[in-house]
């Protein structure tokens, strides 16, 4: 019993996942800066920025509704910290697993989306309103193509456990190669999931100041930022675990450190991405995902389709 | 002849009146002397006929007992034509060039604001420069208008 | 208008906007149809204060007008009064005004890059643009003494000369940054998600550009061939070969890529008044008295015709300055753009005109009616603080103005 609850507050729930979503978050920063030929944020920054939030007066807007309003950052924290329990992290093996938890995982994933829309929605000013209609229309831009993406894979691998496709590419680690399409297109998706540039539309600041978290402030911001933080290192996790699934029989330390270097590498993909294009405009982005991604990840499911009956035969 | 004794022989062939208020003072810069009675008129002789088709800014000036106005108008090629004309301090009307220079708009609510010109024919709008609750009658830019006068308003509005 | 219809408040305080200007647009869904705009946050009394000092210290009260295009106003306030006064100009300190001129129009659109790429979301366009902008910042540093308010004029000509020294630094400067603007023209042409946000947005056609009045990069993005420097020529800028960049685009693309071709101009200029300098006085005595008589100045600033008419009335303050900044000629044409348009793009069409409110905004008294007496400090009150917030963290000048016997102490 003790061991389920370290388990689940401390290592590798909710005192883990904060730090390494801050860490990452520095990463993703400091990168950043880099690219862009910038000094950087000192290591501590994004502590500093959450502890400073935290110590910050709440305002809630007289016309905003309190229950939901106050609801929504508790909510988006415990969805994607939930969702990580179900990935696979330096052994086969997740937290706890069942068939059927890759579903599970990708709709905890999508909740965090759905706090923004309501919590924008109901802070009733017009900037996070807008923000809450463009984070919607935004989710069901990049949602099909996600799930298409990691859907093949998991076919592939004839199991709807995370668990039970890293053991599957552990046994046939070539047919890994024919995932890097989808994985492209899942990074492309989570670019849109985590709305970082160039899909930043729905808090593009030049437009409408930060979209639906204009009327957020102090603890409840900080629990929106540090879920953001979290939504991020899930999000790059379930990417490593489906799409570089290599390295999980080599014990905890070994194990460990090659998972940080994995979902570090996909959060330095997400910042090289951000920092070479410019934001582009909702419909556009709405155009490229249903015109580009989304017939590129069903193209790519026929082909694992193909690929799946000719290796069984 | 130069372009500009051209232009100011051809403003005299047309409105007599003009005969000897026009100074070609150097090369490019024509200022010239309107009545206002007749300053539609030779305004848009100006714009349409001699092709000044940029208008470079609006000048109002506190004159004493009138309130002059420049309409600097300018040429493609860089001549510019400046058109004064006043009119008296109890009747303050001109008419707008807005039909001719949307963008005069902004120029000619200055005008109001500021030296408290009636400008007839501005379309409606917010007011500019000054803020919404302004005190009326007050014109900054007039000669007699000092901060003091201001200050003291603004003092006992606010006890 | 009808229900679906909302309105959306852009400012006066607005992370779009560096300055407060306020922009109500009503919008149907993604869509603005229509918009309103409402200047005058910004006024400083600048053009009453004028008429209350002389000359001299009215140029560095122009100066400050605006702090991007300081010399631009003070060059076009300068010519003016040198024109009513009668003064010849020496030709070195033309040469030297129109140098600082370039170097400014350099770092304006280096400035418009950064600004342009921050609000489209392309953040890394700021960050570089801005550290090359650093390049020639340092240039005018080195030659005026400031990065911004450079103060190089007088009433008669230039305050400091180059020296020797300064020009194979300024050559060694504009070589690098030629070579930094070809890689944006690069990246302008070549990089898709600038190209689909730029292109087709904020639309305005060679007819409505004229009969707006539409000035500087703005009009010649539509192709209006206008360009004070050629038409009007002031300083130097008859004795230097230049063209006049003018783009068929009609769109915000056509105003980045107006203002990046510009720069390469510019570096040609530049590099001509370097080779071309001509020996002699920089300056010439100028009366403190200006004879009564009326001027009007024209300069293209980075951002448009710049006009400035100053009437003098024989004594040492003048009698009207007038300030027409670029901006306020090209405010109309924003709001024609902006019909029809998607929310997304109203920052980069508002930016693509390189507005600068405080420029637009310059007139009026130093105080704030609408706040009422509480926030309102006089002059020496103003003064006092000061001294008073220095004194704080350990510079006290009061000593040293008891030994000088500097008044207001």
């Amino acid at each position: 019993m003790i061991n389920v609850f370290f388990n689940i507050l401390i290592f590798p729930g909710l005192i883990f996942l904060s730090i390494f979503g801050l860490g990452a978050e520095y990463f993703d920063r400091k990168l950043c800066a880099k690219l862009q030929n910038r000094v950087g944020p000192p290591w501590f920054q994004p502590l500093a920025d959450f502890i400073k939030l935290l110590a910050k007066e709440n305002v809630i807007p007289n016309q905003a509704d309190p229950t939901v309003f106050t609801l929504m950052p508790v909510l988006a924290f415990t969805a994607t910290l939930t969702a990580f329990f179900y990935i696979p992290l330096w052994q086969t093996k997740a937290l706890s697993s069942f068939n059927g938890d890759l579903i599970v995982v990708l709709y905890l994933l999508t909740i965090p989306t759905l706090t923004f829309f309501l919590g924008g929605w109901y802070a009733r000013s017009v900037f996070s309103m807008i923000g809450a209609a463009r984070s919607i229309i935004q989710l069901f831009a990049y949602e099909i193509p996600l799930f298409l993406a990691i859907l093949a894979p998991a076919m592939m691998a004839g199991t709807l456990s995370l668990s039970e496709m890293t053991v599957f590419y552990g046994s046939h680690p070539w047919l890994v190669l024919l995932n890097l399409v989808d994985f492209v297109i899942a990074l492309v998706a989570l670019l849109g999931k985590l709305e970082k540039t160039p899909f930043d539309i729905p808090e593009a600041e030049t437009e409408i100041v930060a979209g639906c978290l204009t009327e957020y402030s102090g603890r409840l911001l900080a629990f929106f930022r540090i879920a953001i933080d979290m939504e991020m290192v899930v999000g790059s996790s379930l990417l490593a675990a489906v799409f570089l699934p290599f390295g999980f029989n080599f014990g905890f330390a070994i194990g460990f450190i090659l998972y940080l270097v994995k979902v570090l590498f996909v959060v330095a993909l997400l910042s090289l991405a951000r920092t070479i294009v410019a934001r582009l405009r909702i419909d556009q982005m709405i155009n490229f995902c249903w015109k580009i991604v989304a017939p590129a990840a069903f193209l790519m499911l026929v082909v694992d389709l193909v690929v799946k009956g000719l290796i069984s035969r | 002849m130069s372009e500009e004794d051209n232009i100011k022989q051809q403003l005299i062939e047309k409105f007599a009146f003009l005969s000897d208020k026009i100074i070609v003072k150097r090369a490019r810069r024509i200022f010239a002397e309107v009545p206002l009675a007749n300053f539609p008129e030779v305004f848009d002789y100006a714009v349409k006929q001699l092709k000044f088709s940029i208008l470079s800014a609006l000048t109002g000036l506190d004159e004493g007992a009138t309130l002059g106005f420049i309409y600097h108008i300018a040429q493609e090629k860089g001549i510019v034509l400046n058109l004064h004309t006043s009119a008296p301090k109890d009747n303050l009307v001109i008419k707008t060039v807005t039909k001719y220079f949307p963008a005069a708009d902004a120029y000619e609510r200055e005008l109001v604001d500021l030296l408290g010109a009636k400008v007839e024919g501005l379309p409606p709008g917010n007011r500019y420069p000054l803020t919404d609750n302004w005190p009326a009658g007050q014109y900054p830019l007039r000669k007699d208008w000092n901060v003091e006068m201001l200050d003291k308003k603004e003092v006992n509005k606010n006890g | 208008m009808d229900r679906y219809d909302f309105k959306i408040p852009i400012g006066p305080q607005h992370p779009a906007l560096k300055e407060p200007e306020s922009f109500l647009l009503t919008m149907h869904g993604e869509k603005i149809s229509s918009m309103t705009v409402r200047l005058g946050y910004n006024h400083r009394g600048i053009e009453k204060a004028c008429e209350l000092q002389t000359y001299i210290q009215d140029m560095y009260l122009i100066e400050r007008v605006c702090g991007i295009c300081s010399h631009s106003h003070a060059t076009c306030f300068i010519q003016a009064v040198e024109e009513i006064a009668g003064l010849q100009v020496p030709k070195r300190a033309l040469y030297i005004r129109t140098l600082v001129a370039e170097l400014e129009r350099v770092h304006s659109h280096l400035l418009w890059l950064g600004v342009a790429g921050h609000e489209i979301g392309f953040d890394t366009l700021l960050m570089y643009s801005w550290r090359d902008r650093e390049v020639v910042m340092d240039i005018l540093a080195m030659l005026t003494g400031n990065r911004v308010n450079y103060s190089v004029n007088t009433i008669g000509g230039v305050r400091r000369d180059i020296t020797a020294e300064h020009i194979p630094q300024i050559l060694k400067a504009i070589d690098t940054l030629e070579e930094r603007t070809k890689y944006y023209i690069q990246i302008a042409t070549e990089e898709t998600t600038i190209i689909k946000r730029l292109s087709g947005v904020g639309m305005l056609s060679y007819d409505d550009g004229v009969h707006l009045g539409a000035v500087g990069p703005t009009a010649r993005a539509s192709g209006i061939d206008r360009d004070v420097r050629r038409d009007d020529p002031y300083a130097s800028y008859e004795d230097v070969k230049f063209a006049v960049i003018t783009d068929k685009h009609c769109d915000v693309y056509g105003r980045a890529v107006v203002r990046v071709l510009e720069l390469m101009e510019s570096y040609k200029i530049i590099r001509q008044i370097l080779a071309n300098l001509p020996d002699g006085p920089i300056a010439v005595k100028a009366p403190r008295k200006i004879p009564a008589g009326e001027a009007l100045s024209r300069y293209e600033a980075p951002r448009g015709e710049d006009v400035h008419y100053v009437k003098a009335n024989g004594t040492d303050k003048p009698e009207r300055v007038k300030v027409r900044a670029p901006t306020l000629a090209n405010v109309q044409v924003v709001a024609h753009m902006l019909k029809d348009r998607y929310l997304a793009d109203m920052p980069i069409v508002i930016a693509a005109i390189d507005p600068c409110f405080s420029c637009t905004d310059r007139l009026i008294s130093v105080t704030d009616a609408g706040k009422g007496t509480k926030n309102t400090m006089t002059w020496p009150q103003l003064h006092s603080y000061s001294i008073e917030w220095h004194r704080k963290s350990g510079i006290d000048f009061s000593e040293l103005n008891k030994k000088f016997k500097v008044p207001g102490n």
